[in-house]
């Protein structure tokens, strides 16, 4: 019989020093604590038990491969790996360089810039292509921290928000 | 080289789609300015196998069963978070309605299985955990009754838990036997609570035509039918298409209004649609619907009630209120079917009158009374949601004012839904303070005359005749 939990009821019920239980079963912590302190030795047929893999349910995979058609290819990885960086702030010599230095430093290639300046003012758009082994997070956090509130602000978000948000 | 006549592919190669200046701007504005979030991401876990004659086992399986699921479920989201730069405010856990689970048990009090269910979501760190719940818009089970009698204990006793139960169907009608026990379960739960303004009725719900799948608390829980576990997302937005309507030509017509809303709510599902995935993904398990839900906050300008306005209502609750709720609702779904084919809950408009600005400002004005809010009722996609009216109202008013909710969600095929509450100590034109997303409310006055004839008959509403439809 394959048991879906062992719960500290169960313990206490066992007359012997030990419980086999299947590789599946949960045993809650309630019933790890009991046999801790009964001295009852919890396995399973081939050792230790140990908390398994969440089990999702019977159909969990096969949905998640069955999804309908989307605004990207479901076997091209690379497309997600582009991020769409905004600045904006005041006008001064350099930002552009700051920034596009910043991005050189992880490895990032950028694909696009377009900027504008308007009253002093600038915003500027960058497509970066990240390079195989660099994260966005690392892109985020090290663009994120250059400016300051009186200087300039930089947003780095991944470029899959845009393709589903503004393609059909 | 494939033949003429086969579909071109859709995508050009490597290259990284282009995406002009301004369609790039629109979205950074969204999340930066316009309060654009993903409202709530919620894991779905079915709870049937953890029935057992032992209420204590129950609730420890109920327990294991929530911390080996959902343990990581925190990360992930704040994972999606950073890695997309998209905020996600709320986790949440909706579970199987606990009156199934606990059936086998035969307990009368089911407070520790609530315990159970809010030491768990402490545990794993979600805000709210749906579904003590029950389903007896037909009759009830011995199980059910012990839910229904347990709910004002239960809710007074844990932080995270919420209650829900279904009172009326379209094809079942409405059990009035049941409303009147809730109204009781309401006041009491109230009285409970009363040092908190009776918190713990904003924790509580009841609905005809529940949805099985609806990741927004209070209501939140999965039904049968519902896979193992699922991860649903909710989404918000009413910044944005405020936003968006303000940008309008204020003599555009009301076809260009209802184009602008369908548009944006359509980039909104888009975000709630990809983070489910991801996060589905992420956690291994199956993604169930987004809902697309206008949920107004408390914040400046996340109002439902000021979308209405800009429509053009001088005040929400004033002539056209309705008329402009039900383009709103109408429009939101269209662009959340077209941008999802998962779209499910509730998804259209929510009008949480404590929740929402300029709803509180449109009761404070005088505008905005109950009746008007029982119409508005009709055309968007919950009920009377977050009213609060005065302590001392009677069991018998608030069946009324519940059973004329229910009706009319059995006669319009729709969900509809009530969260009332009675605030201990005030009269209508006071006000009451929940904090944080529960907002402020003024009491409001369900008026001087009661229905305590049709509280004492009891028995049921029959289904109407659409609701035969086989």
């Amino acid at each position: 019989m394959t048991r879906r939990f062992l719960t500290s009821e169960d313990v206490r019920r066992e007359q012997s020093g030990e419980i086999v239980v299947d590789e599946t079963t949960l045993v809650t912590p309630q019933a790890l604590e009991t046999a801790r302190e009964a001295g009852v030795r919890i396995r399973t047929a081939s050792g230790e038990w140990s908390e398994p893999e969440p089990d999702r349910g019977p159909d969990a995979e096969r949905a998640m491969h069955a999804l309908p058609h989307l605004p990207e290819p479901e076997d091209n990885p690379s497309l997600s790996s582009s991020a769409i960086v905004t600045a904006v702030g005041k006008n001064r010599g350099g930002v552009l360089a700051e920034i596009t230095a910043a991005i050189a430093g992880i490895g990032g290639n950028v694909h696009d810039v377009s900027q504008k300046v308007v009253e002093g003012y600038f915003h500027m758009i960058l497509t970066v292509e990240l390079p195989p082994e660099g994260s966005f997070d690392q892109l985020k956090s090290c663009l994120e921290c250059l400016g300051n509130p009186d200087d300039f602000a930089v947003r780095v978000m991944n470029e899959r928000v845009f393709r589903f948000m503004h393609r059909v | 080289m494939s033949p003429p006549w086969h579909p071109k592919p859709f995508f050009n190669g490597l290259q990284p789609m282009t995406f002009s200046d301004r369609e790039i701007l629109e979205t950074v504005r969204m999340v930066e300015l316009e309060t654009l979030d993903i409202r709530t991401t919620t894991l779905g876990i079915s709870l049937f196998d953890c029935a057992d004659p032992d209420l204590e086992s129950t609730c420890e399986k109920v327990y294991a069963k929530i911390l080996h699921h959902a343990s990581n479920l925190v990360e992930v989201a704040e994972s999606i978070s950073s890695d997309y730069g998209i905020p996600i405010v709320n986790k949440r856990i909706a579970v199987t309605p606990i009156s199934w689970v606990a059936a086998a048990s035969g307990a009368r009090d089911l407070t520790p299985l609530a315990r159970a269910l809010d030491a768990a979501a402490r545990e794993v760190g979600v805000d709210f955990i749906g579904g003590f719940s029950a389903y007896v818009q037909k009759g009830f089970t011995h199980a059910d009754r012990a839910v229904f009698d347990s709910i004002p204990s239960a809710l007074a006793a844990t932080e995270r838990v919420c209650a829900s139960v279904s009172l009326g169907s379209t094809q079942a009608g409405i059990n009035m036997d049941a409303v009147a026990q809730f109204s009781d379960a309401i006041l009491e739960a109230a009285r409970l609570t009363a040092d908190r303004g009776g918190l713990a009725c904003a924790k509580l719900v009841c609905f005809c035509n529940a949805v099985q799948d609806n990741p927004f608390v209070a209501g939140a829980h999965i039904g049968v039918g519902e896979p193992e576990t699922v991860l649903s997302v909710g989404v918000s937005g009413p910044g944005v298409v405020r936003s968006a309507l303000e940008r309008l030509d204020p003599d555009a017509d009301l076809l260009s209004v209802a184009e602008t809303v369908k548009r944006t709510a359509f980039k909104v599902t888009r975000m709630g649609e990809l983070v489910g995935r991801e996060a589905a993904k992420r956690l291994g398990t199956r993604f169930g619907i987004v809902d697309v839900s206008l949920a107004p906050t408390p914040a400046i300008g996340d109002s439902v009630g000021a979308i209405l306005e800009l429509i053009g209502v001088e005040r929400t609750g004033g002539p056209g209120t309705t008329a402009a709720l039900a383009l709103l609702t109408d429009a939101v779904k269209k662009g959340g079917a077209m941008a999802s084919s998962c779209v499910g809950g509730l998804s259209g408009a929510f009008i949480p009158v404590s929740e929402d600005q300029g709803m509180i400002d449109a009761v404070a004005e005088g505008a905005l009374s109950l009746a008007k809010l029982e119409a508005m009722t009709s055309v968007c996609s919950v009920g009377l949601d977050m009213i609060a009216v005065p302590g001392d109202t009677s069991a018998a008013t608030l069946t009324g004012l519940i059973a004329d909710e229910m009706a009319i969600g059995m006669m319009n095929h729709k969900t509809t839904a009530v969260r009332v509450i009675p605030v201990p100590g005030k009269g209508p034109g006071e006000t009451v303070e929940w904090g944080g997303l529960l907002g402020t409310a003024i009491v409001q006055d369900p008026g001087r005359f009661g229905c305590s004839g049709l509280h004492a008959r009891a028995g049921r509403i029959p289904a109407p005749a659409l609701g035969y439809r086989n």
